[in-house]
């Protein structure tokens, strides 16, 4: 199984160095046929130069990694845990983060941060992002609902965990934009829809697990009872630049539902002998 | 000298400076709601108090450059006015232009940049209001107390007036309106100049003044964060602006959302059979949301039995009356109602939002079916507090209430709703067999509600009630908490409802008479159940008088009950925690904190080396004369201790007068008003003195205002206290008029040490008067953001007691002894 994820990586970073090679050719079309030198030399130069960048991206892909790592070790108590899921670090570590921000945030897309995608909206720290997704303990037979696409991210880095991923977000461009983002990429596991998140998608119901990610005053009951027995949802609570904690809603096998809240950092409220 | 234009030489620009200073007052005031609005209200605390030091930097370019401008004195004055005039919208316009995003402050450093250069933009206006005074003061050198009487009289009637303007004109047409008068100011600056020069000047400022009128509209239209709630909103298909209402204390939004239903329900339990019916959302500054049930008919409104705020209607057996604190857009009357209380008094200050449900949006709500048996009264819940009416339930916030305390950005402001003195005076209204109901949002980690349990507690122990843990109720939701108070013991039907209430919604109990420690945490779990645990800690341990119980001593955050003297609810800062928050990875230790308090040390140490580097400046261009470094000091200490002495005097009283008017609104607005006029007419009998007696007096004078200041505050600590319950049932013009005549004498005498001051130094220094006049501004922005700081920790008698010391440290700099 780990291998058939490490697959769908190296298969990735084929096609994204292919298509730097194929933007390579309208550039040598457009040379004067005298010019055989840069003929020879341009077009090497910008292969070499596509792969940098890709090698560069991978690079920071990985420190990306170690930095949530070290963030999982410091936040061991309230997650439980020291290390998140091999299979969510491996998606953490696939999916070209790069390709869901504005062209000029680029440089910073494997910053351990949040950044904002337009429309009052962020793309979240990778660490949250691996915490929520660890937190619904995918299975590639899994069905997930998302609530608030937003660029696709998140919805990325599930599909390449479970069988299909469902996406709703409210606002109409940034549905679209991530939609085609997410088709372009090759993401076929994931349909998305642009609705109101609060009623689900009964027609894929029940989910093994949902993520809500919008501003909410209550949980949703519909959401609740779309949800599988033994599924679980995770809703972060915050502002866009800043998740003050997540809600792990899990429904048992005779359905009954506990949330508990989970703090993304280590803080042990009182001192006292309690 | 022809005799008419020597009396004009020696005659200030009194109306001038009058209308300068009441403009450059409005403007401040304006800019605090223009920045709540697009941004949020902490920044606009920070931005401003920075670009106040415009005062400070004034006086440093004065020093080095004095002769020259005071040569040119009259041009140099009209210049300034017309360049405070357009700097006051220009600057506004393109700091709006270069959105700076609070938000993202700690992930981003580029938005430090944009934070520097909008504090930069923003000094300007300031700086060229204060170039125009000082400089008037320097050039009529024996009126100084004169012009800075009416300067301080001219920004009281600022203060009234754009708190009175600002009800009929939005914040961006007002924006127009200070830049049109301020650069009009100049038109009664002329008289020095000859008929040519008069219609050449005349015809640039109507020039001016037109271009301001004139500019575009889109270019002022207040360009709200797009991570604000409404900017959000807005960007869903089909939502839409109903209505907008502006005012001196919000911006009222009214949004319709036909494609999406609001379904706004805090903390809505699970087992709720019912979704909120249609909604229309209502935001305050863009931000805060509220709604308005569209109410048909009784059984749409089933779902509010099923928030946590409905327990008080399940725990008594037969509430006939209640009383409402915070009313908002008429939420919690609609709990009322569904339980079919047919008296209700509901209490909400900010008039607005009532008129939302009873006029513009009344048959949406259904104002008809309810108004026989609501009354809303349009005071602060203090204020009617001191009614002698008793009640079955009373009941205090949500549902409906804004969120945001969580996020710590209420940290700095003053709430007297939440103080031991409140909970006592709420308790008072209960009928024998009343019950008190507190709902808050809930934060993780805990803080809000704890704070508000020791409070009640402490008031509950005040009032008399000795055995608190058998009068209390308390349990949460997912992410709500409700508190129920009793003068009585509960009995045990009552303790049986409560369990069978929280049961039934899946409700956590967080405290109940004989709770057994298996029955809390059970349906949202918590890492530990952290809310008992302090229940119990507070509640069963003996705590010695005076001291806290273990776990508020132990706890990360400050949850010590707040009182009237250290109003601040929402302020959970504790110094010995901050190591360990910001020992957290990444940015989680500012999630942890909030950042209210953070923002008030930030912005103190910003504006302590800004006013460091204004105050040395203009000292490398003076000589270094023994003797007159010597002097210096004196100045120094002087400047700085009155600067900041004024400032704590008068924030305190605000504070104070807010309990006494009820109305925080006015309270802010009458109270400065009464102490810049009165401190005006404290430096307006300095003049009248000095033109008598001559300048010998300003020694005597100095003493007596000082010793009198002491003297004064002390006696109002002490008897403040005693008057402020008996005034605030008073009406409303008596509760103003009180305000002027406590304020009167204080404020006067307040006026006096700082002209005498610099009257001191035109006779014996006077290159050292601009000096004086950048250390008092810089003192002044300091002493606004130290004076929140330490009442935080030494509350408001505290930070006058300093006061009184900081002018008696004035009075010892002797600085009329200061040798030319």
């Amino acid at each position: 199984m780990v291998l058939a994820y490490r697959g769908s990586l190296y298969l990735r970073g084929v096609q994204l160095r292919g298509r730097s090679e194929k933007r390579g050719s309208p550039f040598i079309d457009g040379m004067s046929s005298k010019r055989i030198i840069a003929l020879v030399f341009i077009p090497l130069v910008f292969i070499s130069g596509g792969q940098a960048v890709a090698n560069e991206y991978l690079q920071q892909r990985q420190r990306m990694i170690a930095d949530i790592e070290a963030d999982v070790r410091a936040t061991a108590r309230y997650i439980n845990k020291k290390s998140f899921s091999v299979h969510v670090m491996q998606a953490m570590d696939t999916v070209p983060r790069h390709k869901f921000v504005r062209e000029r945030l680029r440089s910073r897309a494997y910053e351990n941060r949040p950044l904002p995608i337009g429309y009052g909206q962020t793309i979240s720290q990778p660490y949250i992002v691996a915490l929520m997704t660890d937190l619904l303990q995918p299975q590639p037979e899994h069905r997930v609902l998302e609530i608030g696409t937003g660029s696709g991210y998140q919805a990325a880095v599930l599909s390449e965990l479970v069988g299909h991923v469902y996406s709703i977000e409210i606002i109409e461009e940034l549905g679209k934009s991530s939609t085609r983002r997410l088709s372009q990429l090759g993401y076929n596991n994931i349909e998305t829809r642009i609705a109101d998140g609060y009623t689900g998608w009964s027609e894929h119901a029940p989910f093994d697990g949902i993520i809500v990610t919008a501003a909410i005053s209550h949980i949703p009951p519909p959401l609740v009872q779309q949800l599988k027995r033994g599924g679980r949802m995770v809703i972060p609570v915050g502002t866009r630049f800043q998740t003050q904690y997540l809600t792990l809603v899990e429904k048992d096998m005779q359905g009954a539902i506990t949330t508990r809240q989970i703090l993304p950092v280590v803080f042990v409220p009182f001192t006292g002998g309690h | 000298m022809h005799p008419l234009t020597e009396k004009r030489t020696l005659t200030p620009p009194l109306i001038s400076i009058f209308i300068l200073s009441a403009a450059a007052l409005a403007y401040e005031v304006l800019l605090v709601r223009l920045f709540s609005i697009i941004q949020w209200h902490h920044f606009a605390f920070m931005v401003i108090s920075i670009a106040l030091l415009g005062y400070g930097a004034s006086g440093s370019f004065i020093t080095v450059f004095r002769n020259s401008l005071l040569e040119k004195y009259h041009s140099v004055f009209i210049t300034n006015i017309l360049l405070f005039g357009l700097s006051s919208i220009a600057c506004f316009i393109t700091v709006q232009h270069f959105p700076f995003n609070a938000l993202e402050i700690l992930w981003d450093r580029s938005q430090w940049q944009r934070l520097l250069l909008s504090y930069l933009i923003l000094t300007l206006p300031f700086f060229f209001v204060a170039n125009a005074i000082a400089l008037t003061m320097m050039r009529f050198h024996l009126k100084i107390p004169l012009v800075y009487g009416i300067d301080l009289i001219g920004a009281g009637i600022g203060a009234v007036s754009i708190m009175a303007l600002l009800q009929i004109f939005s914040p961006d047409a007002m924006l127009r309106l200070i830049s049109i008068s301020s650069i009009a100011a100049g038109f009664f600056a002329l008289s020095h100049f000859n008929d040519r020069q008069r219609q050449l000047i005349a015809s640039v400022l109507l020039l001016f003044m037109l271009a301001v009128f004139m500019t575009p509209q889109k270019w002022v239209d207040l360009r709200i964060s797009e991570y604000k709630g409404l900017a959000q909103t807005l960007l869903i298909k089909d939502a839409s602006l109903l209505m907008r209402h502006t005012s001196p204390v919000s911006q009222i939004d009214v949004v319709q959302s036909s494609h999406i239903p609001f379904r706004y329900a805090p903390g809505l339990s699970l087992q709720s059979p019912a979704a909120p019916p249609e909604q229309l959302g209502v935001f305050r500054d863009g931000d805060e949301i509220t709604v308005i049930d569209h109410v048909t008919d009784m059984s749409s409104l089933a779902y509010y039995d099923y928030m946590s705020s409905a327990a008080p209607y399940h725990v008594h057996s037969s509430p006939q009356n209640i009383l409402i604190f915070g009313s908002a857009t008429g939420a919690p009357i609609l709990l009322a109602r569904l339980h079919g209380i047919s008296r209700i008094d509901a209490v909400e200050p900010d008039k607005q939002l009532s008129l939302l449900i009873t006029d513009q949006y009344a048959d949406y709500y259904g104002w008809q079916a309810l108004k026989d048996k609501v009354t809303i009264h349009t005071i602060s819940p203090r204020g009617f507090a001191t009614s002698d009416k008793n009640y079955d339930l009373v009941v205090v916030g949500m549902p409906g209430a804004s969120t945001g305390g969580a996020a710590g950005v209420y940290a700095l402001s003053v709430s007297y709703d939440y103080t031991v003195e409140a909970i006592q005076s709420y308790l008072k209204l209960l009928a024998p067999d009343g019950l008190l109901s507190i709902t808050l949002w809930t934060s993780n980690p805990a803080r809000a509600n704890l704070k508000l349990f020791t409070t009640a507690v402490t008031a509950m122990k005040k009032s008399g009630i000795n055995n608190p843990e058998n009068n209390v109720a308390w349990i949460r939701s997912w992410n709500t908490a409700t508190l129920l108070l009793k003068n009585t013991s509960l009995t045990a039907e009552e303790i049986n409802n409560v369990r069978e209430f929280s049961q039934s919604r899946g409700f956590d109990l967080a405290w109940l008479p004989g709770i057994k420690p298996y029955e809390v945490n059970r349906f949202q779990l918590l890492q530990e159940p952290v809310y008992y645990l302090a229940a119990q800690s507070i509640l069963t341990q003996a705590i010695p008088r005076g001291s806290e119980s273990r776990f508020v001593q132990e706890y990360k955050y400050g949850i010590q009950a707040a009182t009237d003297n250290k109003p601040y609810f929402n302020n959970y800062f504790r110094w010995s925690s901050l190591e360990e928050f910001f020992s957290l990875p990444g940015q989680a230790g500012i999630s942890m904190i909030g950042v209210g308090y953070p923002i008030l040390l930030v912005t103190l140490i910003q504006a302590s080396v800004a006013a460091f580097i204004l105050i040395l400046l203009p000292l490398f261009f003076l000589g270094t004369d023994k003797q007159e470094v010597e002097g210096r000091r004196n100045i120094f200490t002087y400047f700085l201790a009155i600067g900041l002495a004024f400032l704590f005097i008068e924030l305190a009283f605000i504070q104070k007068f807010t309990l006494i008017l009820s109305q925080p609104l006015y309270a802010v607005a009458v109270a400065i008003c009464a102490f810049l006029v009165f401190s005006g007419l404290g430096s307006l009998y300095v003049q009248h003195r000095m033109k008598i007696e001559s300048n010998i007096i300003i020694p005597v004078v100095l003493r007596r205002s000082v010793t009198l200041i002491g003297l004064i505050t002390v006696l109002y600590i002490v008897l403040l206290p005693l008057v402020s319950g008996t005034l605030i049932a008073f009406p409303e013009s008596a509760r103003i008029l009180s305000v002027f005549v406590i304020t009167a004498p204080l404020a006067f005498f307040m006026g006096m040490p700082f002209p005498l001051g610099l009257a001191t130094l035109q006779q014996t220094r006077p290159h050292l008067m601009p000096w004086a006049w950048g250390i008092n501004g810089c003192a002044s922005v300091l002493s606004a953001i130290l004076a929140v700081l330490l009442a935080i920790d030494i509350g408001f008698n505290g930070v006058m007691l300093l006061a009184v010391a900081l002018y008696f440290i004035a009075w010892l700099s002797r600085i009329e002894r200061i040798k030319e």
